[in-house]
């Protein structure tokens, strides 16, 4: 009788066991952001998934262009997108996919972002840039700066064009070409038309050997070899210099492509990559503000989930954190 | 006896054929090389498998800092596949395109394996760069590259030492034209 009573205990465990697995299955909502907001996506993941145990967020980093690919070029189900450029989701996602549905037919603004200029206590001259004389510290010929590869990171064509902006609102001419321009083999040269500043990339960008220039091929790159000392400066956004613990200067807001009410100013400068990297999009970059933007796609496996991620997420960021782009 | 002796050797030819097939035969995948001077020449996955092939280190790290790797990897080098087609030449680009209309171009110094990036499994610049071959690769541990995986065909850059971390935007997936320029 006792054999039969404890083997039917140990059958209870073993079912009760069996079930908790079964109850325990959580629903994965997939996230694709843009490299930027990683830092502050990985806090919001921890804390929504402390709220809700029955939700893994999956969230798997891109560039913005990569990320809306995932769903429009690499038919991906994705349940987010969320991306350092509101311009790329009407441009790439407002067509129709391959089940006659468009990818999606809105997105929301939520959050902005600037450039700036980022340094530690080894670069040189540190203890004398400002906000007043960045400009004159970059054109020293030993100072060694730092930037995205264009082609890969959109922070990278966004530094092309505020110098080019840079040029023009501090009326100093050949300031592109003594900070940047020159320091590529052959050299990138800035065409001015009655439109704005354009250059155009060459197809394949080759600093010259003397180092003043160095690229990477994203700001986690860039920002590694800048803690190490290879480079001097960095230019990148500043919700990454913060995230990075990094020194930075601000620039001024007719250059720092952050602010909405000078849209028409940034529009006055033209990046064009050397090659067009993806069919889906041309190559060509203009000077806009840096709006941070989401969307769901529609074919979302998890639109419910998604909603209610999203609404915890834009909360979050209207809220603010060391390391997050400034809340619209 | 001599029914049992014949009744082997037909099984033993059956098990040696299905050990020496050709993997790649029923990979449907045909590559366009195209060199400078236009002229175009289309190769299947199992043409190329059948090329001088060079195996090694394979480890490669996304834009964001995902790793992908290590793996043992397999391919031709690049410069020499387009031996195919003419070659290529320095002052000339190579442009690599996949079939989700992604495009990458490669320099004739990256060909040769300079101008090309490589960390540590730390993330951290090698001071010294290692020894890297731009190759278009075929099999990974051995077997054939999967589709789901960027496959049949795939760039990579091969290292002669393991834990060597290359930059993966060079990795381009599903490649299905490689044309020289210049």
């Amino acid at each position: 009788m006792k054999k039969t009573l404890l083997i039917s205990a140990v059958l209870i465990v073993i079912l009760i066991i069996l079930c908790s697995g079964c109850i325990a299955e959580k629903t994965v909502v997939k996230v694709i952001p843009a490299g930027s907001l990683l830092l502050p996506l990985d806090e919001i993941e921890q804390e929504y998934e402390a709220l809700h145990p029955e939700i893994d967020i999956q969230v798997e980093g891109h560039g913005s262009i990569q990320a809306i690919r995932q769903v429009t070029d690499l038919n991906r189900s994705i349940d987010l997108l969320v991306v350092a450029d509101e311009s790329l989701i009407p441009d790439m996602m407002y067509r129709e996919g391959p089940d006659g549905v468009n990818y999606t037919d809105w997105y929301t603004p939520f959050a902005r972002n600037e450039m700036v200029l980022a340094f530690t206590n080894e670069s040189a001259y540190a203890d004398e840039i400002s906000s007043d004389n960045w400009y004159e510290i970059l054109e020293k010929a030993e100072v060694k700066v730092g930037f995205s590869n264009p082609t890969l990171d959109a922070s990278g064509y966004r530094a092309l064009i505020m110098m080019m902006l840079a040029e023009n609102q501090l009326e100093r001419p050949g300031l592109f070409n003594t900070v940047i321009g020159d320091s590529f083999s052959p050299a990138l040269v800035v065409n001015k038309t009655e439109n704005g500043s354009v250059v155009k990339l060459p197809e394949i960008l080759h600093p010259e050997s003397d180092g003043k220039v160095i690229i990477r091929d994203s700001s986690m790159f860039l920002l590694s070899l800048l803690e190490s000392g290879g480079i001097d400066y960095a230019f990148d956004y500043k919700s990454v210099a913060i995230g990075q613990g990094l020194r930075y200067v601000e620039l001024p807001p007719e250059i720092n492509l952050g602010e909405e009410s000078y849209a028409d100013i940034y529009d006055n400068a033209t990046v064009n990559l050397g090659f067009q990297r993806f069919a889906t999009i041309g190559n060509e970059r203009t000077g806009l503000p840096i709006v941070y933007a989401v969307t769901i796609p529609y074919n979302a496996p998890e639109r419910e989930e998604a909603e209610k991620f999203m609404a915890f997420m834009l909360d979050a960021f209207k809220e603010g954190g060391e390391g997050y782009p400034a809340p619209l | 006896m001599k029914k049992i002796l014949l009744i082997l050797a037909v099984l033993a030819c059956i098990f040696t054929a299905g050990c020496i097939s050709n993997p790649y035969a029923d990979i449907d995948w045909p590559l366009t090389l195209a060199g400078s001077d236009g002229n175009e020449k289309v190769m299947t996955v199992s043409e190329i498998a059948a090329l001088p092939s060079v195996s090694g280190h394979g480890y490669a790290v996304s834009t964001v800092g995902i790793k992908y790797g290590p793996y043992e990897i397999t391919g031709v080098p690049l410069i020499e596949l387009l031996n195919q087609v003419g070659g290529v030449h320095e002052g000339q680009t190579v442009h690599v395109s996949a079939a989700d209309g992604y495009l990458w171009v490669f320099s004739y110094e990256q060909l040769l394996g300079e101008d090309l990036l490589c960390l540590d499994a730390n993330l951290k610049e090698l001071k010294t760069p290692a020894n890297m071959t731009p190759i278009l690769m075929y099999a990974v541990d051995g077997k054939p590259y999967s589709y789901d995986d960027g496959g049949p065909l795939r760039m990579a850059t091969m290292t002669t030492e393991p834990d060597v971390i290359t930059e993966g935007s060079l990795w381009v997936k599903w490649v299905d034209r490689i044309e020289v320029h210049g």
